[in-house]
């Protein structure tokens, strides 16, 4: 009966507003973004089915699916280990479902579930990215101990988060459930504070 | 007998804002690492004085010939500064006023600064004239335990009487009772060597740890990195050691990944990791904008060195606590460090080498020494040629027996072996009775301090925290040589296990020392009381009464004395109060003993722990998909766990939450409402032995749940106790969504992931939870599918036929977007739920109540959830209690005898099967008008009101709108035989007794007509 599609509501509107917050100074020292035109699709591998569905990933998409707490592939589509023989793939402004395009390539080798609503996903970058992750994540940062494509699961500010490097600037990318983005943001904005921190346009 | 050498700064008569405070009468015309150029003004109970960057507020008052500071806990004695440190035991002040007031801040830790308040504590009117002095008068009857002993009876007046007048006689300062305006920040600090204390050997360690290319964290305590060589007039390769340190510094600077903490105090050796706290603000009046006041640092170390020093003992003689009577140390530190002199004539009392130092300080910066008094027979030449310099004379085997003057010394008497007595003019007694070392954190996984006989002193003990190292005077090496070439061992040694090449650390040449010491405690027969504790008052008379008592243990004294209990955690006590236990019971310091010793090292702000985590932010919320619709329309918030929920939706004109829930419950049964469910916690099942895996948690069978359909199921624990209920959809063979209770979710997570990784990992299962994916929407009630109609996308048909009770599908809705669909019911009426992802809930809520607005639909919540369920008999949370079985609640026959599954074996157990279990009933009361409260206990008519005849009680209750009256579900002893018997509903909390009916626990459609149209 129904015509019309559904106006999508960010779980962050009216939450986290664009502009700069904290310390003034010229650069600040901390920059958060709410990730959007995310897709992100959960993988299991199916029993014993792991190196096929490596295999079909490889074959498909040329990434290696990583074994360790590592991000591999790129901006577009990366695969983001979250557990043994479990990855969560992330795609940016992927085109079509794409639940549907993973399901094509990898058959019944894996286990597939849409979490792109389940998810939000804020990307902190700039020279205090450290300081103000270190007053909620118990997790080294440091270079020597966390580089570019590290993964972690564990806790920011008592929320549980995937967090993930992407460059040396630093930057980086939490992924939390959806319905905690309040408390996450409101933290990461307070533990930024002192830096001065800029809240950039969702992108 | 003459008066004393100095006089005291004459007081200004009135306190006056406009007056010029006085000058520093006790501040040297040079010397000392505080600022000259600058000068504080700062209040101390209202009177203005002046100081200098770089002071503390007790070498300012000191500067100022403030000796009078505070009054004691229990007899409020007049006390003074008695150090320099974080041991602190008198000088306890209020900081601040208003919301930043802040009780029981050792004067020796504040720094000062421009406009600091400070006011004295425990003092009534004044703390010259304070009333409560009386308390010394009649100081026998408050010896040790007197609270047991005195304020025993009558029993009626602990709380009214005794406890009021004790609180506000003994006591601290007061808290600022308004909310604290500062924030605090937690935060973890990496790092492979962790050291603790600047002083010679933290420098050394952290030089060859950082050299080493370790990432090292250097906390400091102080506002300076040098610990003792701050207070000491020391030369290090030759240089003053205020320089050499500077060289240090720059040096650990320099080093990208060696971290300075300063102002920061590692307060607990915890699992895994150190607490520290950071007094980022604490020197300033306000915190800088942006800036936490505190800041609490967990500190993951691979290896540490505690390097945290030593602290000096005091001597055990009668009036030890007059203000005047000082460490060795602390007078040391007040003339090197901050240029001022504690005293203008003084006495130095010891049993050791290392106080005359203290002589030959005091004599360098023009202070007149009167005497040099050692408890020990014989001295060497060396201190016998200090004294000499001095121009103070030597008394040997010599104590102070008795002291002169109350709110400040001006004498003291000294008995020297021959029985002579000499009377002394003095207005600073420096006394040492030798260092112990800081090695709280070393003992905080409990590894008991051990005495060692030859240094006569408490060492770390030989089980440490792991990866902790002690060096340097926290080790009982108290030459600066063994300090710095300590620190520097254990600093490339903590380098080399985690990884690093360390050099080989050289130590810096040193003048020389001595620290020799005997082991003398206390002075017998001195005139006064005899102080251990000063803190809180512990005499050597209660030290004496409790070993009479029996009391001999140290576990014991300390709790029936309350020694070493107070704030400073008896650092300057502990050892004197072992000692001289191990004295008076004849037995060896060795066999005494000492106290454990705990987290935190000195007290921690409350503030500080919880960091971020206070008011809104206290823990994290979760807002469901509609929250902000559901804020839009009014609805009251309820917690459910971390989930905010819409409990009920006021419309103007109601009068009460009852009034709301009643007709949001009734437009449901009558018409529709709407619920956001979306806070049920949703799994996704997937793979070929899915069915099987469900098979096994849930009590009931799911292989032949045909695709398309769903099913209530129950799972039990292991030990055969009701886990969580919940709906179980079939979207393919191999596919299911789980749901659970919002209360569960995460539980029943683990728990299903429990089954698969460790019992069956055979099984070709994998789960994921997809509660935060979907937003799920209860549409309920005899309207329901006149509104989806308008909502699910052609050609889909939700008639009863074609999507009967139980079914699910996956569709469209609105046009496209992707949704699923299912007929449950929790309410009873015909419902559905509906699911889109998560983004799209708002807006659904929105579309939902666009198109049931021709029907009168309403928003419900919680509230009027819980009403229907009731209504219903279906149990929730309040019924799966951890307590109850599946046949209590009525649901015995869906366990399969068929198969196996979680908790059928331990359900079976005799107590569990027991036919007299409370079971679940429905109540009403006999008057139909009357209210029944949760919580009653169901008690037979004519049994007396006590609990061996209770039976059950309620576990919900409601107001029914269809019923017209209050209704309840209950847990009944055999109450499946009982149907129609009155019990009465006993509520001695709220104070209500009534007669309730026990009747089947369906009250509304027991048939389940309604679900099937």
């Amino acid at each position: 009966m129904s015509d019309t599609a559904l106006a999508a509501r960010s779980p962050l509107a009216g939450l986290l507003r664009p502009g700069r917050q904290g310390a003034r100074g010229d650069l600040p020292g901390v920059v958060v973004q709410e990730r959007t035109g995310l897709q992100i699709v959960s993988l299991a591998a199916r029993k014993g089915q792991e190196v096929p569905l490596m295999a079909a990933v490889r074959a498909a998409w040329g990434i290696d699916l990583p074994t360790t707490p590592r991000r591999v592939g790129d901006a577009r589509l990366a695969f983001v280990w979250s557990g043994p023989s479990q990855w969560l793939a992330v795609a940016t402004d992927w085109p079509g479902d794409l639940e549907a395009a993973l399901r094509a390539h990898l058959g019944g080798l894996g286990s597939l579930t849409d979490q792109g609503d389940g998810r939000v996903v804020l990307r902190v970058r700039g020279p205090h990215a450290r300081d103000a992750l270190a007053k909620g994540m118990a997790i080294d940062l440091h270079p020597r101990a966390f580089q570019p494509g590290d993964v972690a699961a564990t806790l920011a500010a008592h929320i549980g988060v995937q967090i993930w490097q992407l460059d040396e600037a630093p930057t980086y990318e939490m992924a939390a459930f959806r319905s905690t983005a309040g408390s996450l943001c409101d933290w990461i904005v307070a533990a930024s504070a002192e830096y001065g921190v800029e809240i950039v346009e969702p992108g | 007998m003459s008066a004393p050498a100095m006089i005291l700064p004459r007081q200004a008569v009135a306190t006056s804002a406009a007056g010029p405070a006085p000058a520093q009468p006790f501040r040297l015309a040079a010397g000392g690492l505080v600022d000259r150029t600058a000068t504080l003004d700062f209040t101390f109970d209202g009177r203005r004085y002046t100081g200098h960057p770089g002071d503390t507020l007790a070498s300012a008052l000191l500067a100022n010939g403030v000796r009078l500071v505070g009054r004691s806990f229990k007899y409020h004695r007049p006390r003074g500064i008695l150090s320099s440190g974080p041991e602190e035991p008198n000088a306890l002040v209020e900081l601040r006023s208003g919301a930043r007031r802040e009780p029981n801040t050792r004067a020796t830790m504040a720094e000062l600064f421009a406009g600091l308040e400070a006011r004295s504590q425990n003092r009534w009117p004044s703390l010259r004239f304070d009333l409560m002095g009386v308390n010394q008068l009649v100081a026998p009857i408050l010896a040790a335990g007197f609270y047991y002993k005195t304020f025993m009876w009558p029993a009626a007046f602990w709380e009214t009487v005794y406890e009021p007048l004790i609180r506000r006689a003994a006591g601290l300062g007061r808290a600022a009772g308004e909310p604290d305006p500062d924030h605090y920040e937690k935060a973890t600090l990496h790092c492979d060597v962790l050291v603790t204390g600047a002083g010679p050997a933290g420098l050394m360690a952290a030089l060859a740890a950082a050299r080493a290319g370790a990432r090292v964290v250097l906390c400091e305590e102080d506002v300076r990195l040098g610990g003792r060589l701050l207070a000491e007039r020391r030369t290090l390769d030759g240089l003053p050691a205020p320089d050499w340190l500077r060289g240090v510094e720059a040096e650990l600077r320099a080093m990208p990944d060696c971290r300075i903490l300063t102002r920061t105090t590692v307060f607990g050796a915890f699992d895994g990791a150190c607490g520290a706290v950071e007094r980022v603000s604490d020197h300033l009046a306000t915190p800088p904008e942006f800036q936490p006041r505190q800041r609490l640092w967990r500190i993951v170390a691979g290896r540490q060195v505690l390097a945290a020093g030593s602290i000096e003992r005091p001597l055990v003689f009668g009036g030890n606590d007059r203000p005047g009577i000082m460490l060795a140390g602390a007078v040391r530190s007040y003339l090197n460090r901050f240029g001022v002199a504690a005293g203008r004539r003084a006495v130095v009392f010891t049993n050791n080498d290392d106080a005359a130092c203290t002589v030959a300080d005091l004599a360098a910066a023009g202070v007149a020494v009167a005497a040099l008094v050692d408890m020990r027979r014989e001295v060497s030449p060396e201190i016998r040629r200090i004294a000499e310099a001095a121009g103070a004379s030597l008394l040997t085997d010599a104590a102070v027996t008795r002291v002169r003057g109350r709110t400040a010394l001006r004498g003291v008497e000294v008995t020297d072996g021959a029985g002579r007595r000499h009377a002394l003019d003095c207005d600073l007694l420096a006394m040492s009775g030798g260092w112990s070392p800081s090695l709280h954190l070393a003992s905080h996984h409990g590894g008991k301090a051990a005495w060692n006989e030859a240094r006569a002193t408490f060492l770390p003990p030989e089980q440490l925290p792991p990866g902790m190292a002690v060096a340097g005077a926290a080790n009982g090496d108290l030459l600066l040589a063994e300090c710095l070439a300590a620190g520097a061992r254990a600093g490339a040694a903590a380098a080399q296990a985690t990884g690093f090449r360390p050099a080989p650390p050289a130590t810096p040449s040193v003048d020389g020392e001595s620290t020799a010491s005997a082991p003398f405690w206390w002075v017998r027969g001195g005139r006064g009381k005899a102080f251990v504790d000063f803190q809180n008052d512990v005499g050597v008379e209660d030290v004496a009464l409790a070993n009479r008592e029996g009391f001999r243990s140290v576990e014991h004294l300390k709790r029936y004395t309350t020694l070493g209990m107070a704030t400073d955690q008896g650092k300057t006590s502990n050892a004197n109060g072992v000692a001289l236990l191990a004295e008076l019971s004849g037995r060896t310091i060795a066999g005494t003993g000492t106290t454990t010793f705990r987290p935190p090292y000195t007290p921690v702000a409350i503030g500080a722990l919880a960091g971020h985590h206070r008011g809104k932010a206290f823990r994290p919320v979760r807002r469901t998909p509609t929250h902000d619709w559901a804020a839009e329309q009014g609805a009251v918030f309820v917690e459910a766990g971390p989930w905010l929920r819409a409990q009920y939706f006021p419309r103007p004109g109601e009068s009460d939450w009852l009034e709301t829930v009643t007709r949001e419950a009734r437009t449901v049964r009558e018409a529709v409402g709407l619920c956001d469910v979306t806070t049920l916690g949703k799994i996704d099942i997937q793979g070929p032995d899915a069915a099987t895996f469900l098979e096994r948690v849930y009590i009931n069978t799911w292989k032949a749940l045909p695709v398309g359909r769903a099913r209530y199921g129950v799972m039990l624990r292991e030990d055969g106790m009701v886990m969580d209920d919940g709906t179980t959809a079939r979207l393919a063979e191999d596919r299911f969504v789980m749901t659970t209770t919002t209360v569960n979710a995460v539980r029943v997570s683990q728990h299903l992931e429990f089954c698969h990784q460790w019992l069956w990992p055979e099984l070709d299962v994998q789960m994921i939870s997809v509660t935060e994916q979907w937003a799920q929407i209860a549409v309920a009630g005899p309207r329901s599918r006149a509104v989806l109609e308008r909502v699910v996308d052609a050609p889909f048909d939700i008639g009863n036929d074609a999507f009967p009770h139980m079914a699910c599908a996956a569709l469209t809705v609105c046009g496209g977007i992707k949704a699923r669909l299912f007929r449950l019911s929790f309410s009873g009426e015909m419902a559905y739920e509906i699911a889109v992802p998560a983004r799209f809930g708002d807006a659904l809520a929105r579309r939902l109540m666009e198109a049931g607005a021709p029907f009168g639909i309403t928003p419900y919540g919680t509230e009027a959830l819980g009403v229907l369920r009731i209504e219903k008999g279906h149990v929730a949370g309040n019924e799966l209690t951890g307590q109850t079985t599946a046949a209590d609640l009525g649901l015995g026959r869906m366990m399969s005898r068929k198969k196996d599954f979680i908790g059928r074996a331990m359900a079976q157990r005799p107590g569990l099967t027991d036919p007299a279990r409370p079971v679940l009933v429905g109540l009403r009361p006999v008057d139909r008008a009357a209210r029944l409260r949760g919580g009653a206990h169901l008690l037979p008519r004519g049994a007396e009101s006590t609990a061996a005849h209770d039976q059950g009680y309620l576990t919900s209750v409601a107001f029914s709108p269809a019923l017209g009256h209050w209704i309840g579900l209950g847990l009944l002893v055999r109450g499946r035989e009982r149907m129609g018997e009155i019990v009465r509903a006993h509520d001695p909390v709220r104070g209500g007794d009534l007669e309730v009916e026990v009747v089947p626990p369906v009250f509304v459609d027991p048939e389940g007509a309604r679900l099937h149209v």
